[in-house]
């Protein structure tokens, strides 16, 4: 019953979702992953003016059995530096995702709140406490962390020969590069205190 | 004393009054109130009701506000609900701007609904925007902000509330929309049984939990509630299943310690026992005089500070086995940070405190549970000298009396060590500090006079009792601020 429901509305929206303005203007897609609608993958654009703009996203939506009752289970597939996104799983801290959730809202409203969440984070409120740390003290170095993870992870434009540098530093030591990237970030490019959180 | 009574004698239970009869008497007692309050500083007015008497007791207030107000019971308990079943300060806020309370008791929205295009005709069919089937007009429902779904829907949306455990607080399906469904609302469009009863039990939940005067008691699988007109931090005792706790926190009654105090020294308990644990790992007593050492420095080679005996830390046998070439027990090394010795010293420090009280507290803890084994023995002695013709029942009760006040006594005792953990230095600690060693000694008395019940005469120990008592009244007296 609640499961007819749930396909049901999820054809619906995925129609709504292809038909919108923002499909149109390349912001929001989704496509199936499987048949039954239980699973889906969106992509999010980058909002323009900030560290993600040029990237594209790519998200996990899981649909619960009693959805829209109940909220989809979103992630983060790309990896992103984001205060209320977990740099190591993806995970989302999102109100409407949780407890907000309402039954009237669709997968677009998730979509468009998650890209205005890109453009405004929630510092306050993290998932990842070390980037809202870096967040807060430090808007510079979160920048151009985020905008190098984007150039990276998400197709972004312009690399930061810098950082590229001092990543190879530590590839050279034998670190993979996804966990040499972590620790960097995490240390504010301190190539030095990364080495020692990597190798204590 | 020793506890090895053969299985006879341990039969010996057929009534079951335990400690917890001594503390019912107080409700008993013929005085009047107004010297209850000024004598007993631990005097709490307080009575035990079903689950019936409870909802007859919601219901009284529901329909006095509904008719005061002229609104229907289900907005009236809703409103209720919402600011602590406060009858007057409701009727108070309704008369002076009724729309804001309903907004912010989120029973109506902040903008009122736009009604231009509901004109609805029969036969019509709408498309519900929950599960967008296309459905008659006429079954669909909807709260007082106006958005519209269909019955169907609206059931579904209660069933995952409520398995989620929400009742009172299920709200519109509409986005961002905050305005709450009321009893009535829910009961009506829900029909499966097993879910209304679920929620009719969760709501009834909700609302004890926000009356300020009543209280779940906190046994386990008790379903009274107690409830008292002045809800402070006093000993409240569950009737049915003889349960004491603080009436305002719900957890063990704590007196003299407030409710805050004593969920921080749980908390620190709990948390420290690690700490206590590892302390204990790392001490060892001295082989030869048995003397507690803690070793403190890197060197394995020990020298008992007592008996100037020098053994090795790792494998306690003698240094002198120890010899300058290579051993076992070397390879245990430790880094001496001298530059952290004073914090180190700091740290310590701090721990012996905390270990002073934490060992009393649990030394009384566990004192009270070896005297429950005492109060066994005390009935089974009562019951052979009753068979044996020397005195009745009545003529031992004194002795089941001691024994409650006894327990009564620890137990405040207890819980002065976290109480005193807490206090500033100053002339109130040292006072209070005179107190507790003074109620200590009568207790560590009395508990000695009841071991030894056949050889103390009747009138010392009564008298005895009474000392202890009054050791305990005085210092909560002094101290119990509620």
């Amino acid at each position: 019953m609640a499961n007819n429901i749930a396909a049901q509305r999820i054809q619906r929206e995925f129609k709504e979702v292809i038909k919108s303005d923002e499909v149109a203007k390349c912001a929001i897609r989704v496509e199936l992953v499987n048949d039954n609608y239980t699973e889906l993958k969106g992509e999010i654009a980058g909002p323009p003016d900030t560290p993600y703009e040029g990237g594209n996203f790519v998200l996990e939506i899981k649909v619960p059995e009693t959805y829209p009752f109940n909220p989809p289970k979103v992630r983060f597939i790309t990896k992103i530096w984001h205060p209320n996104i977990s740099s190591v799983t993806g995970a989302i801290c999102l109100d409407i995702l949780r407890d907000q959730w309402a039954a009237a809202m669709t997968l677009r409203t998730v979509l468009l709140s998650l890209q205005a969440l890109m453009a405004a984070a929630e510092p306050d409120d993290p998932q990842d406490a070390v980037v809202a740390k870096q967040y807060k003290d430090d808007q510079e170095m979160f920048r151009l962390t985020a905008k190098h993870w984007t150039a990276k992870y998400a197709g972004g434009p312009g690399g930061n020969p810098d950082f590229e540098m001092k990543i190879r530093r530590l590839t050279d030591m034998g670190v993979e590069e996804d966990q040499a990237r972590v620790a960097l970030s995490s240390y504010n490019w301190d190539l030095e205190r990364a080495t020692e959180q990597l190798f204590s | 004393m020793s506890v090895d009574e053969d299985d006879s004698e341990m039969d010996f239970s057929e009534d079951d009054c335990g400690y917890e009869d001594y503390y019912n008497t107080a409700e008993d007692c013929d005085v009047e109130q107004i010297d209850l309050y000024k004598t007993d500083p631990e005097y709490f007015a307080f009575e035990c009701l079903n689950v019936e008497q409870v909802e007859r007791l919601l219901n009284e207030s529901v329909e006095m506000l509904s008719n005061n107000l002229q609104i229907t019971p289900s907005l009236a308990k809703m409103l209720l609900h919402n600011h602590e079943w406060g009858c007057l300060t409701i009727t108070a806020e309704y008369r002076r701007d009724a729309g804001r309370l309903l907004v912010t008791s989120c029973v109506k929205p902040p903008v009122p609904p736009d009604t231009s295009n509901s004109s609805s005709s029969v036969g019509m069919r709408i498309s519900c925007p929950v599960c967008v089937s296309s459905i008659l007009w006429d079954k669909f429902s909807s709260l007082c902000c106006g958005h519209s779904f269909c019955n169907m829907c609206w059931a579904m949306h209660f069933e995952v509330q409520i398995t989620a455990g929400i009742s009172t607080g299920i709200s519109c399906m509409a986005k961002g929309c905050e305005v709450l469904a009321p009893e009535d609302f829910v009961l009506t469009l829900l029909t499966k049984p097993q879910l209304r009863d679920k929620y009719q039990q969760f709501a009834f939940k909700d609302y004890v939990k926000s009356h300020p005067q009543l209280r779940f008691c906190p046994g386990p699988n008790c379903q009274v509630v107690l409830r008292s007109k002045e809800p402070k931090a006093k000993r409240a005792i569950c009737s049915y299943c003889k349960t004491m706790f603080c009436f305002r926190c719900g957890g063990d009654y704590h007196a003299p310690t407030d409710c805050n105090t004593i969920r921080k020294w749980l908390t620190k308990c709990a948390d420290d026992s690690e700490t206590a644990n590892y302390i204990s790992a790392h001490t060892k007593d001295c082989p030869r005089c048995h003397i507690c050492i803690e070793k403190n420095g890197g060197c394995n080679h020990m020298q008992c500070y007592n008996c100037k005996h020098d053994f090795c830390w790792m494998c306690l046998g003698d240094w002198k086995c120890h010899g300058s070439e290579y051993y076992e027990c070397s390879r245990y090394k430790e880094n001496p940070n001298i530059a952290n010795e004073s914090a180190h010293a700091q740290a310590r420090e701090a721990l012996k405190k905390y270990l002073h009280y934490y060992e009393r507290w649990e030394n009384h803890c566990k004192s009270l549970r070896l005297e429950e084994q005492t109060l066994t023995k005390i009935k089974s002695r009562i019951n052979i000298k009753v068979m044996n013709s020397s005195g009745t029942w009545i003529d031992w009760q004194y002795l089941m009396d001691a024994a409650a006040l006894l327990a009564k006594c620890r137990y405040t005792l207890q819980y002065t060590y976290p109480y005193a953990y807490y206090m500033e230095p100053g002339p109130r600690k040292e006072l209070f500090e005179y107190q507790q060693a003074q109620l200590e000694a009568e207790i560590e008395n009395l508990s000695w006079k009841i071991e030894r019940a056949e050889s103390t005469d009747r009138g010392e120990l009564e008298n005895q009792i009474d000392i202890a008592e009054k050791r305990r009244t005085t210092l909560l007296k002094d101290f119990l601020e509620v």
